[in-house]
């Protein structure tokens, strides 16, 4: 069963279209990237799964109903535009929002010293919030949204703030959350985050999901048939090769449209000759794609592959 | 439901804990128990139990009377003397307080002279002195008149239909409602006041999201609402205890506390109306609140919106002339101020049923209207951080 299921929803606002026909789901023990430019739509989008705004038009799910109480309290949000009571002490404030989601006080108190001795606000915790500096602050937010052990985090720019010791540390988290079979949904603009983190994504833009898919699939998709290879031995004479050249101390192999990087692999592997050290897809960088995707679609260029719908959870171009 | 409650308990304790708050509710009682003892400071020390003095050499006042005047155990003694020498001896020797002196024609003009060395005798100690001289004077009469004559007069107007009696020995009885509505008016305003705060303050803190989806926006204002009313009503039931136990504690030193009756149809009448009141004063501060982007702004409008609720404390001339006024007729059928209206008014006179009952209907309806108008903006203008929601926006949101 999908945790969230977002199918055909619009949204309209006077006279903006914000969201169009936006579809797709997300799986328990999946990190989901929901990626866009900035004004694309993604927060009205999630601010219809959080039923914050009804959609004009299509549905949403959550673990396979409607939103109500029950499904608010497996939630757990951090919002594009967040912060905490600045006027308040940082450990009462995360106990009452976490009570807020149906947590008993004694059991919230218990497992918030858990939380804060791991991201390191334990002994800040009598302090009010205004005292504790942006990145203490993030750590907190991200407290609010795991404390009462969500099934499904919504999570927006979680790495916001933080230093790199602290953003491999709440990538730790969110990897331990996926495997506990959590549902999350991140949006982020730091594309070699979603590149490591998510197992597929959606990208949105002026609206409307220009690509949606497997994280994977959709680079191979964009990487135009290339492999590297380094390595001893003749890579001159590779079946389904277009054209072969060698380059910098490593060959650069063209391949045919239809031609199995896999394939190619398997048969380097079975040449006795050849001893292969890199072998390589040459694939563009999610952030790659995501400019050259939004920059035609915002020159009008359709470069739309037929047969790719994003109902039907196909990797490429919607 | 458990949300709703878990908010307003939150804001009770947040509210209740503030400075403000506690100095707010400590003041008042503290500035009643100034007040009252100060009064009964000056009462006591103005307090002199030494007896007065008179000389009649007419031979029309005997001293055996004294006894049959009512309380004589709490009057000050009078003493008879032969002449006036020994009577200024004992003044002098500060036996007595004063003595007058019946001059031989009293029973032509009533005049007397009166003797003292610095401080004339209090104004009771002149009362007690002439009941014992008109006890005298009527001695002949019936008893019945002299019982009348004594006691003198006391006009009480009473009203037909409510049956309220006003008394002119009863001053404070007419002053009391006064202070309460506006103690009353105090209350609402400051924790409707700190509704629009705490409502601004999520915006404010960008905690308005996290909130929303934790519980529904209705849960959200109501918690808030009805745990800053527990703190609103906690404060005026602390007023209203302190002022009976300042009260108690004063009433046998200051007589004027002594007249005071528990006003129970007043405080009936200021019951139904404050919870309309506030639900009304709440929610003009959620909408303003949920319109604004900043707390300062939003008190700005308010402060505005305040002065149309307190018009009938800058109207209080009119009050005093006429009770009745069109003006003030028309300010207790206007709902923002229904309540301050009755309440200024009851002490003046009574207000009649149909004043009350239209004024009720016409806030309560208001009330509802308003709480629904300012669910609306609230919600629409909820998520609008650094960007005020317009009129034309509002209205929008009004008619979605």
């Amino acid at each position: 069963m999908t945790t969230v299921e977002v199918s055909h929803v619009s949204k309209r606002f006077g006279q903006v279209q914000a969201v169009r026909d936006v579809s797709f789901a997300v799986a328990p023990g999946e990190i989901f990237g929901l990626l866009g430019p900035n004004g694309a739509g993604k927060t009205t989008t999630i601010r219809m799964m959080m039923d914050i705004f009804k959609p004009d038009a299509g549905t949403i799910r959550l673990f396979g109903g409607q939103m109500d109480e029950a499904a608010r309290q497996r939630i757990g949000y951090l919002p594009e535009d967040r912060g905490l009571y600045k006027d308040l002490k940082l450990e009462p404030t995360l106990i009452y929002l976490a009570t807020l989601k149906g947590m008993d006080e004694a059991e919230a108190r218990q497992r918030l010293t858990g939380w804060l001795q791991r991201l390191d606000l334990y002994d800040h915790r009598a302090k009010k919030v205004q005292e504790l500096s942006k990145g203490m602050q993030q750590k907190a937010q991200i407290i609010t949204t795991l404390l009462h052990d969500p099934d499904l985090i919504v999570i927006d720019e979680p790495f916001s703030g933080l230093d790199p010791v602290n953003t491999r540390l709440v990538k730790d988290i969110l990897e331990e959350q996926r495997q506990a079979g959590k549902s999350i949904i991140m949006s982020t603009h730091q594309m070699y985050q979603v590149e490591a983190l998510c197992q597929r994504i959606v990208l949105i833009n002026r609206g409307e999901t220009v690509l949606y898919g497997q994280v994977a699939e959709i680079k191979r998709n964009f990487a135009g048939n290339a492999i590297i290879l380094e390595g001893q031995g003749d890579f001159g004479d590779i079946p389904g090769a277009l054209e072969t050249r060698h380059e910098n101390g490593a060959w650069h192999v063209a391949l045919a449209i239809g031609a199995d990087p896999q394939a190619v692999l398997r048969h380097l592997a079975a040449r006795p000759e050849a001893r292969v050290e890199r072998f390589e897809l040459a694939e563009p960088s999610l952030d790659d794609i995501f400019v050259q995707i939004v920059r035609d679609d915002t020159r009008g260029v359709s470069s739309r592959h037929e047969g790719d719908t994003p109902g039907e959870e196909a990797a490429g171009h919607a | 439901m458990r949300n709703l409650w878990l908010v307003a308990r939150y804001e009770f304790r947040r509210m209740v804990l503030r400075r403000g708050y506690l100095l707010g509710t400590l003041a008042v009682p503290l500035g009643l128990a100034l007040l009252v003892g100060l009064v009964a400071a000056v009462a006591i020390s103005q307090e002199n139990n030494l007896p007065v003095g008179y000389v009649d050499p007419t031979g029309l006042l005997d001293p055996a009377k004294q006894a049959t005047l009512p309380d004589p155990e709490d009057r000050v003694e009078i003493r008879a003397y032969p002449d006036e020498a020994s009577a200024r001896a004992d003044l002098e020797a500060e036996r007595i307080q004063a003595f007058f002196v019946l001059p031989p024609d009293y029973p032509a003009n009533l005049a007397t002279d009166l003797y003292f060395l610095e401080d004339p005798p209090r104004n009771a100690v002149w009362r007690e002195f002439d009941d014992f001289v008109r006890a005298n004077l009527i001695a002949g009469l019936p008893a019945d008149v002299q019982t009348r004559l004594l006691e003198g007069s006391e006009v009480v107007v009473e009203d037909l239909v409510s049956g309220r009696t006003f008394s002119s020995n009863e001053i404070i009885n007419f002053v009391m409602p006064f202070f309460a509505a506006i103690l009353f008016m105090i209350a609402t305003m400051s924790a409707a006041g700190y509704l629009l705060r705490v409502v601004a303050d999520e915006k404010e803190n960008r905690t308005m999201e996290i909130m929303i989806t934790s519980l529904s926006p209705t849960q959200l204002i109501a918690g808030k609402a009805l745990g800053l009313l527990a703190a609103a009503l906690g404060q005026l039931a602390f007023y209203i205890l302190a002022a009976v136990a300042i009260i108690g504690l004063a009433a046998p030193r200051v007589p004027i506390l002594q007249a005071l009756t528990v006003p129970w149809d007043y405080l009936g009448i200021a019951a139904l109306f404050f919870f309309p009141t506030y639900a009304l004063v709440a929610a003009v501060m959620i909408a303003i609140g949920g319109v604004v982007t900043e707390f300062q702004q939003g008190q700005q409008i308010a402060g505005l919106l305040n002065l149309v609720f307190l018009l009938p404390i800058l109207l209080i001339g009119s009050l005093f002339q006429n009770p009745g006024n069109p003006i003030m007729i028309f300010l207790t059928l206007f709902p923002p101020t229904s309540f301050m209206s009755i309440m200024l008014r009851w002490g003046l006179g009574t207000v009649p049923t149909w004043q009350i009952i239209a004024g009720w209907l016409l806030l309560a309806a208001t009330a509802i209207f308003m709480i629904w108008a300012a669910a609306r903006i609230f919600r629409a203008g909820m998520l609008r951080y650094g960007q005020p929601l317009n009129v034309r926006g509002a209205l929008e949101a009004l008619r979605s």
